[in-house]
């Protein structure tokens, strides 16, 4: 089955990978910027990584056939530094024409702190003054549920926000009901021990429908599994789900998110 | 509920019946776990962890439902809705505005 994974950073897995994936149905990719493991010591670093993201990872991606669109932004974790933060925000315009750049993300929160804060808000006034498509990221463990609820505070109360063009990554059985209901996309993380499992994701799609839900693999750098949607695909198979609700969660739902954002050409 | 619940396709019986050994392999897991730290040298009685653990394991064994949420709030930190003002976040000015 075709599907789109729409939290994958490539830049941390092989070629191998890629082909893998496209073996596997992948059609498209969305990759967030994101923490590369280690604090960078300044903008320049960030500026050879949105050129990684614009340039060079789309040719590597359309090698196998899959399309690769990104997000641009200075993750939560080096937030903490609120001048690298200014400088890099400052910077992100230049790469906004680029013609996979989705918009901004991942943004949002990693111990909930009042730096953080202050760097997403104004992560989102950037994304508003460029009429850009918005994806968060919000914390994990412990964090995760204070650090949602907080997130969820400061998009509503930005009036200029529209609700249907941000999808809130990472959801879990404690935060899914707080996005979906007050208008947000959701995407459900299927990874290794710190996130969901496909069969808690397939849980909660059977519990609050397929509306603004969609589930990526994240895989990135650290113990993970970029061909976690395949097996979330197995497992609604195995519960007899219909093949129209599982291509709605893994193709027709990201794909309809998506194609608010102008570079969007996929199907 | 957002919107309407998707059916189970599956009844209970097969359910029990599919994911009986799985949810069997956890248990002894988390048994295991625990007699690994009955074996281990030190005192962790007053383990903030252990607690959690224990709460945790409480709510697989009451008669309410919701057992995974009720699970990760347990292991959450509060939410305060009046973090705004204890943290004093401001927007910074942009271009004036």
């Amino acid at each position: 089955m075709e599907y789109i994974d729409p939290h994958l950073h490539m830049v941390s897995r092989t070629t191998d990978d890629y082909e893998t994936l496209a073996r596997m149905g992948c059609v498209a990719i969305s990759e967030p910027a994101f923490w590369a493991g280690f604090d960078r010591g300044s903008v320049e670093s960030f500026r050879d990584y949105f050129r990684q993201l614009t340039d060079f990872e789309p040719k590597r991606a359309a090698q196998y056939g899959i399309s690769h669109y990104t997000w641009l932004c200075i993750n939560a974790k080096e937030a903490e530094n609120v001048t690298l933060s200014r400088e890099v925000i400052a910077m992100i315009p230049e790469f906004l024409d680029a013609k996979n750049v989705l918009g901004i993300g991942e943004i949002g929160l990693n111990k909930n702190t009042r730096n953080e804060a202050t760097i997403f808000l104004e992560h989102l006034d950037l994304a508003v003054k460029y009429n850009q498509q918005i994806l968060i990221h919000t914390p994990h463990l412990e964090d995760k549920y204070q650090g949602t609820r907080m997130i969820l505070d400061m998009l509503m109360g930005d009036s200029r926000i529209n609700r249907s063009r941000v999808l809130v990554d990472h959801v879990e059985e404690h935060t899914i009901e707080h996005v979906l209901e007050n208008g947000f996309w959701a995407g459900m993380t299927l990874y290794p021990v710190s996130k969901c499992t496909p069969q808690r994701a397939v849980d909660m799609i059977e519990r609050y429908g397929p509306e603004r839900l969609m589930a990526n693999s994240a895989g990135d750098w650290g113990p993970s599994k970029p061909t976690a949607i395949p097996d979330l695909i197995m497992e609604m198979k195995k519960r007899g789900h219909s093949k129209e609700l599982i291509r709605r969660v893994v193709y027709e739902n990201p794909k309809t998110f998506f194609s608010q954002s102008k570079p969007f050409v996929h199907g | 509920m957002i919107s309407d619940t998707i059916m189970h396709e599956r009844t209970a019986a097969q359910i029990i019946a599919d994911e009986f050994l799985i949810a069997r392999a956890k248990i002894l897991e988390l048994a295991a776990t625990l007699d690994r730290l009955d074996r281990a040298d030190g005192d962790i009685e007053n383990s903030k962890q252990l607690v959690l653990l224990s709460q945790g394991m409480q709510i697989l064994c009451d008669s309410e439902s919701d057992k995974a949420k009720r699970v990760q709030l347990l292991m959450s930190r509060q939410y305060e809705p009046e973090w705004i003002e204890k943290m004093a976040v401001r927007r910074r000015d942009v271009e004036g505005s």
